[in-house]
């Protein structure tokens, strides 16, 4: 399903995936839209812009995910890596693209995001990182997921730019391996912002 | 009758003011009453004080309406004050006006001290008040050093400094008020362009980028260019809207991203990364210097990539290469390079701020500066 407000782009975008042997099953141009179809035709991937007609990504992401749990949401965005997409992350986005990335690219994208696996870029694991500290700063979170050793040093490999098999190479461990510890991290920050949303909302007197 | 353009942020002061002037003139009234049988001239008395109560009707309509806040119409009142103090040698025997406080009373003569600080602020203020004081010691022919029994000139001056000083504060809180509603109007209508600039020119460049590749042949070119100014202008829209606070400190976070390029990708975290601005410049200062020394000696098509971390106590910066990097004993070549002479003006900077420098390179692996910056506590 690919989901953009901008017609060219949500067009090409999808013809591209189509002659790449994907199976476009629905296009959507805002948050609405994009609920209602994939609360029907549940999609396997979701392709999905920052900037919508009625909202951003972030709030589609978390709407879309919501009717369709099974799905998996990779955000493809002409904006820089900014809040909004970390945002996505928090909602339970698996996967980050820029506009300029060719067809071959995106192709690889979708069909990495299908198979579970995380799409990152060096900007991405920056704000992921960032994100993290944010938390650990923040006094009285004590049941904050924070990151492994592990998962900083490899947060910190992505941000200074090597690719996952530089990454494995250098710490001798399995290309996969190195995309799974990636996942994990926005994992814990999609758990991270439900826990967060809770405690506002209880702080704020909403469970009453 | 004219209105000031922009509302006068001193008006609660002319109004409280002109509360004041009432209640001096009932003072004023008062004391009338109760000295003017002592008066030489009672007749001459009660019109002056007809006067009194004219003019200062007319100062309070004036400095109500606004048109009378000006500098001519507080001088006329205090030209008024000082010629009604005058008067009491008139009205008056000079043996009354020693016992007693100047005719028309110094409480009253206190509003025009009071007009001039709310108009001008502390200093002239103060000087109207002297001026009263000076008026009331001519009358009695000496000057009273006595601020013990006679504390009209502290009175006066203490009036003048702290009304002054409130319209003076009013009147910046005003400004600095003024001044950060014009900055939001203008973050604002920057947001709202980088979004048009957003759906539509970026959107269509990056299409045309994209096309023109897998066009091929000539489109390449076309291609290239499109693609050139679409990251050109997607930078230019996500550095929008992020202004360094004012003041003392800055944040790092926009000052690095104008460092991204075709060639360099940033890193940063989304909030901003705040510290003294002089510290802020020296860190973007080593970060020009290491992508500089990336453009120049890490070899055609090196890419770098610049990450920055807030870990609170300190910020670290890292800028890494996958250029040629600096083969192992090959340092004095690069001595002679000029390479070594960089690296040394980035450690120079870091030792400088009390942070470290650290360079880890290899052949063939590229270089990577760690910059560690300690947040002064």
């Amino acid at each position: 399903m690919v989901v953009d407000d901008h017609p060219i782009w949500r067009d090409a975008v999808a013809r591209d995936l189509a002659e790449e042997g994907f199976d476009v099953v629905a296009t959507a141009d805002g948050v609405g839209s994009a609920r209602r179809r994939a609360a029907v035709v549940k999609p396997d991937v979701v392709v999905m812009d920052m900037r919508l007609a009625d909202g951003n990504g972030a709030g589609a992401t978390a709407e879309v995910l919501a009717v369709s749990p099974s799905s998996r949401v990779l955000v493809l965005s002409a904006s820089d890596e900014r809040d909004d997409v970390l945002e996505a992350v928090k909602a339970g986005a698996t996967g980050y693209l820029v506009k300029s990335a060719s067809k071959t690219e995106l192709a690889d994208a979708v069909r990495a995001t299908g198979e579970g696996r995380a799409v990152f870029t060096p900007g991405l694991a920056g704000l992921v990182l960032g994100e993290y500290r944010r938390m650990q700063r923040i006094p009285g979170m004590g049941s904050t997921p924070s990151l492994t050793e592990r998962e900083t040093e490899i947060l910190r490999y992505v941000a200074k730019g090597l690719t996952a098999k530089q990454i494995a190479e250098q710490l001798t461990l399995s290309h996969r391996t190195v995309e799974n510890h990636v996942q994990a991290t926005f994992r814990k920050l999609q758990v991270a912002n439900r826990v967060e949303l809770a405690r506002y909302a209880i702080e704020h007197g909403l469970d009453e | 009758m004219r209105v000031p353009p922009t509302p006068d942020p001193a008006t609660p002061l002319w109004r409280a003011a002109q509360v004041f002037r009432l209640l001096s003139c009932l003072y004023a009234l008062g004391f009338q009453i109760a000295i003017n049988a002592d008066l030489d001239r009672p007749a001459v008395g009660w019109s002056l004080f007809a006067v009194l109560i004219a003019w200062s009707v007319a100062c309070a309509a004036a400095y109500l309406h606004g048109y009378g806040r000006r500098i001519a119409w507080v001088a006329a009142e205090l030209v008024v004050v000082v010629a009604l103090m005058s008067s009491t040698a008139v009205v008056a025997s000079d043996a009354w006006a020693l016992d007693n406080q100047s005719w028309p009373t110094t409480l009253w003569a206190t509003n025009a001290t009071i007009s001039a600080a709310i108009l001008l602020g502390p200093i002239p203020g103060m000087v109207a008040g002297l001026v009263v004081t000076a008026a009331s010691a001519a009358l009695k022919g000496y000057v009273s050093i006595d601020v013990g029994r006679n504390a009209t000139v502290v009175i006066e001056l203490a009036v003048g400094l702290a009304v002054g000083m409130a319209a003076q504060t009013a009147r910046r809180a005003h400004a600095e008020l003024q001044r950060a509603a014009r900055l939001a109007a203008s973050l604002e209508e920057r947001e709202r362009l980088s979004r048009e600039v957003h759906d539509g020119a970026i959107q269509v460049l990056a299409l045309v980028s994209r096309r023109g590749r897998e066009i091929g042949g000539p489109t390449m070119e076309l291609a290239e260019l499109a693609g050139e100014q679409e990251r050109a202008l997607r930078r230019w829209v996500s550095g929008v809207g992020t202004r360094a606070p004012e003041g003392t400190t800055t944040d790092l976070v926009p000052m690095l991203r104008c460092r991204a390029s075709d060639r360099v990708s940033v890193s940063l975290p989304a909030d901003p990364v705040v510290l003294d601005s002089d510290v802020a410049a020296e860190v973007d200062a080593a970060v020009a210097n290491a992508l500089d020394n990336v453009a120049f000696h890490a070899g055609a098509g090196a890419r770098a990539f610049v990450l920055l971390e807030d870990l609170g106590g300190s910020v670290v910066v890292s800028i890494r290469d996958d250029g040629v990097g600096i083969p192992a004993g090959r340092l004095e070549q690069a001595v002679g390079e000029g390479r070594v002479g960089v690296s040394k003006s980035i450690v120079g900077r870091m030792e400088w701020l009390g942070g470290s420098a650290r360079l880890n390179t290899g052949q063939g692996r590229g270089t990577e500066w760690e910059l560690t910056i300690p947040r002064s506590p």
